[in-house]
């Protein structure tokens, strides 16, 4: 017969709190995002596909074509950044999450988020340098893009990749991309040399080594 | 036809300036207050773009914006809690982060802005406003420096309203040990070798006497509360030196002589030859 559980003995063991530490995950392979800054035009198909994907309301978005404009005439530019979630190496918001809504994938490196163990303290929207979860105010949760790992899992891409009709948006192996041996209309043989991990104005990589690279504008580069 | 389409147009015009008039007209908004108090020198929004434009978001002047005056538009701040119950049922309350097992973590979950200015730990040991971590925005750009207004240190980076780097790193960078004569690896994992009950914080083991002993001396601290609870557990120190580590690297702290460091340290080491001696002017206590 099974020993019959003090309840109160239970409850102070509740109490007492076991200390605890956090170890990044290693994933097998980690996947990331290429985006050519120079030759997106900024038409926010992909940004639309997503939110259609994910049924976001107005105001949430996954993923943001930001337009960055400046300069002083005759010397003007324009070009486009480009981000959702960068599934970064070392993800900020994960540690953050209190219910461990937020985990990283051991076989491909996605962040995943499973929103439905949300309880919408917002933690893991500070702690991201790069504004990457989105609050949903209807329903007080943290929502964020997951790159379409259901569509990953059938082996096919995310909806942002898929949409984008100047193929400037891709995804594939980051470390495979670093070399530019990774297959991709994102880039082209020139653009190789010029495959950047950080653009300008963006928070320091070093932070959390975020999974995405540039083909960054003249005036987009980091000197 | 066309006689109607004049009146139309004419009407039309009307009615716009009619409400152009009415929403550049002073407002009627009471004295500004919060929580029952009355609030001096602040600039009462009649609409919501004026508030938008106002200069208070931008630099210099967002470096003088007092929390009142944030929290005259920004109430949200105040009243926002996060769910009792997740939607799949998982309770608030029987939920604990790795990070909320040290010693000084208490209390049920909270918002992060509640966390850094309300609970009982932010109050003992910090004194953070909002314009801590917001030092800029800019509602027409998404990056700085892009045209005449922005230009220079604008406080904010792509798509983010706070440059994490400048301000969540300080207290959430991991624990530099490598920069730590004869440790050999995270403080979670060594602690023991330093602690025992005549000495409950193993960091002042080194750190009473000998090395860095002069620290936290800045506005957005509270040094002595800081001293007085770090004597009881090694947590005070190692929440924000790594305890509850965001991010991959750590704070590259200004480092400040401290009495006798010349015979401990002769030689300035290799991690700390670009580090400034003081603080930030902004930060530095009179």
């Amino acid at each position: 017969m099974a020993k019959k559980l003090d309840k109160e003995q239970v409850r102070e063991a509740l109490k007492r709190k076991v200390r605890q530490t956090y170890e990044p995950v290693k994933p097998k392979v980690q996947l990331g995002f290429i985006h050519n800054n120079v030759d997106c035009i900024g038409c926010r198909a992909c940004e639309m596909a997503c939110k259609d994907k994910n049924g976001l309301p107005p105001g949430p978005r996954f993923r943001r074509v930001q337009y960055i404009e400046g300069g002083t005439f005759p010397k003007v530019y324009a070009y486009k950044v480009n981000m959702s979630c960068n599934h970064c190496a070392e993800p900020a918001c994960l540690p953050a999450c209190p219910t461990g809504a937020i985990w990283k994938r051991e076989d491909n490196g996605v962040v995943d988020i499973d929103s439905t163990l949300c309880i919408g303290c917002r933690k893991c929207e500070a702690a991201c340098p790069f504004g990457a979860p989105q609050y949903i105010p209807e329903l007080n949760i943290v929502s964020k893009c997951n790159m379409c790992i259901d569509e990953l899992e059938a082996g096919r891409k995310p909806y942002c990749v898929m949409a984008c009709m100047m193929r400037v948006l891709d995804i594939g192996p980051i470390d495979q991309i670093d070399k530019g041996a990774y297959k991709t209309t994102a880039y082209s043989d020139a653009d190789k040399q010029n495959i950047v991990r950080q653009v300008k104005n963006m928070a320091n990589p070093e932070l959390t080594n975020p999974s995405i690279r540039f083909v960054a504008h003249e005036q987009g580069k980091v000197k | 036809m066309k006689r109607n389409n004049l009146l139309t147009w004419v009407l039309a015009g009307a009615v716009m300036l009619g409400l152009v008039a009415a929403s550049a007209a002073p407002g009627t908004a009471d004295e500004p207050k919060l929580r029952g108090k009355k609030i001096k020198g602040v600039y009462i929004p009649h609409n919501y773009f004026r508030a938008k434009w106002h200069k208070i978001h931008f630099k210099p002047w967002i470096d003088k914006a007092t929390n009142e005056q944030c929290l005259l538009c920004h109430k949200e701040i105040l009243t926002h809690k996060p769910r009792k119950k997740s939607p799949a049922g998982w309770k608030a309350d029987s939920v604990l982060a790795w990070y909320q097992t040290l010693d000084t973590y208490e209390g049920p979950q909270m918002t992060f802005h509640a966390r850094h200015l309300t609970s009982k730990f932010a109050k003992q040991v910090m004194n953070l406003k909002c314009t801590f971590c917001h030092q800029g925005n800019d509602p027409r750009d998404e990056a700085p420096n892009t045209h005449a207004n922005n230009q220079g240190a604008t406080g904010f980076t792509l798509r983010k309203m706070v440059d994490p780097e400048k301000t969540c790193l300080r207290c959430h960078g991991k624990f530099p040990y490598e920069y730590m004569e004869g440790l050999e690896g995270d403080w979670s994992k060594i602690r023991q070798d330093f602690e025992s009950e005549d000495t409950p914080n193993g960091c002042l083991v080194c750190h009473a006497e000998t090395y860095r002993t002069v620290r936290h001396q800045v506005t957005y601290l509270k040094p002595k509360n800081i001293e007085k609870l770090a004597k009881k557990s090694s947590d005070v120190c190692y929440g924000c030196h790594g305890g509850r580590k965001w991010y991959r690297i750590s704070y590259p702290y200004p480092r400040h002589p401290w009495p006798g460091m010349k015979d401990v340290v002769p030689e300035t080491p290799e991690w700390a030859k670009n580090r400034p001696t003081e603080s930030e002017k902004r930060y530095r206590r009179k």
